[in-house]
């Protein structure tokens, strides 16, 4: 059983971060989800929060405000059109997750 | 001392230098453009085409798609989005579209239907105001490099006018970038939304058995503003590659005709000067005859 599976997180500029991870996090708008390898075929909406994706050199972290999640045969997909990588912790993509929708709001304005 | 009419012909010349300097840049600039727009046409790929592969699964999974946007109506009143450039210099690129876009707009009017026009880049508001058009929106500084946030606006708008039913369907006229030597003016259905036909870029693997988190109705709802985001967004960005690479075709053709208007005054102001010349040697040459005769 592979232990590994395939992240891409898209936006439409650019994918800006691809690669191996053994577990992510993520936060959809009925909760939070943790993804190993091997998990069932889901697709669910992002909420406003981080994302964290944890591989064999360390981890990335992620601000996230809205977006979909498609998780298929180890290819986990973020599509999300608000999303920005964070140094530092989670703490630091709730933040940046924060000012996206902020952005939002005072675009609708 | 040079006459009158070899000095008229040398400040052509020159005229006609300094342009060709400038159309010179212009060609170079747009060439650098057009590499980058198409960078940015190909990082946007990605994006649509994961978005066309989760509307097909939910499509497989509720076996048939739902949705208002999806419906079409009976149109009373149809939205126009033109889509052009702010600036012009760009040979037929801003012509061709508007073109289109008139004649189908004619078309609706004919056929009893009501038109709102939208309008994106300077040139389509200007035809479309000179007309007496109402423009119900007109977006600029978009075209030169769209931003994601430019399609935002223009598919919220758009939404907008559809929900409330002030228009029942929206079309758009743009230029869709073939390759480096053909662009070409198209007319696409944005609202009603069109969902992507099966397998149209062979990269889905259509699959069942789907938790959906909230339900597939919900997340489609979700997902269809956003894919309309995206497909505008795609819109704008093949657009600017077309006006880029329009220009730069254009100001080629420009450098290439000063470079022949260049040689063929240049061979006038030696004609010239050497009729001068001639006309100066037989009037000497005369007067010394007369003064031998004499």
């Amino acid at each position: 059983m592979a232990t590994n599976f395939q992240v891409d997180i898209v936006t439409p500029e650019a994918v800006i971060w691809s690669g191996e991870a053994h577990m992510l996090l993520a936060r959809t708008t009925e909760g939070d989800i943790g993804v190993l390898a091997n998990h069932e075929p889901t697709m669910a909406a992002l909420a406003t929060g981080a994302v964290t994706v944890r591989h064999d050199s360390g981890s990335v972290t992620a601000g996230i405000h809205g977006g979909f999640l498609q998780i298929y045969r180890n290819q986990v997909t973020l599509l999300t059109d608000r999303a920005e990588l964070t140094e530092g912790g989670v703490e630091e993509a709730r933040a940046a997750a924060s000012a996206l929708r902020d952005a939002e709001v005072e675009e609708a304005e | 001392m040079a006459s009158a009419e070899v000095r008229a012909i040398r400040r052509r010349i020159k005229s006609v230098q300094s342009t060709m300097k400038i159309t010179r840049a212009m060609e170079l600039i747009a060439t650098a453009r057009i590499g980058k727009a198409q960078v940015r046409v190909a990082q946007a790929k990605p994006y649509t085409q994961k978005m066309n592969e989760v509307i097909r699964n939910i499509a497989h999974a509720t076996g048939s798609l739902k949705h208002p946007l999806l419906e079409r109506r009976e149109p009373k009143t149809v939205g126009v989005l033109v889509v052009t450039s702010d600036r012009g210099l760009a040979g037929g690129y801003n012509s061709s579209v508007i073109r289109l876009a008139d004649a189908a707009i004619n078309r609706h009017q004919r056929d009893g239907l009501r038109v709102r026009v939208y309008t994106v880049g300077a040139k389509a508001q200007a035809y479309f105001r000179y007309r007496k058009y109402s423009i119900e929106h007109a977006w600029l500084g978009v075209t030169d490099t769209p931003r994601y946030v430019n399609a935002r606006t223009i598919a919220n708008i758009l939404l907008d006018e559809y929900a409330t039913e002030r228009v029942d369907a929206v079309e758009a006229y743009t230029t869709e970038y073939v390759s480096a030597l053909t662009q070409t003016a198209t007319e696409w259905n944005v609202l009603p939304i069109e969902p992507p036909a099966a397998d149209d870029d062979g990269t889905a693997v259509v699959a069942s058995g789907y938790t959906f988190e909230p339900s597939p109705e919900e997340i489609l709802g979700r997902l269809l503003p956003r894919y309309l985001e995206g497909t505008i967004f795609g819109m704008l960005l093949e657009a600017s590659a077309s006006e880029h690479a329009a220009r730069r075709r254009a100001m080629k053709a420009a450098t290439e005709n000063a470079e022949e208007l260049t040689r063929i005054l240049t061979r006038e102001a030696n004609q010239a000067r050497q009729a001068e010349i001639t006309t100066e040697i037989s009037e000497i040459v005369g007067g010394a005859e007369a003064l031998s005769g004499g």
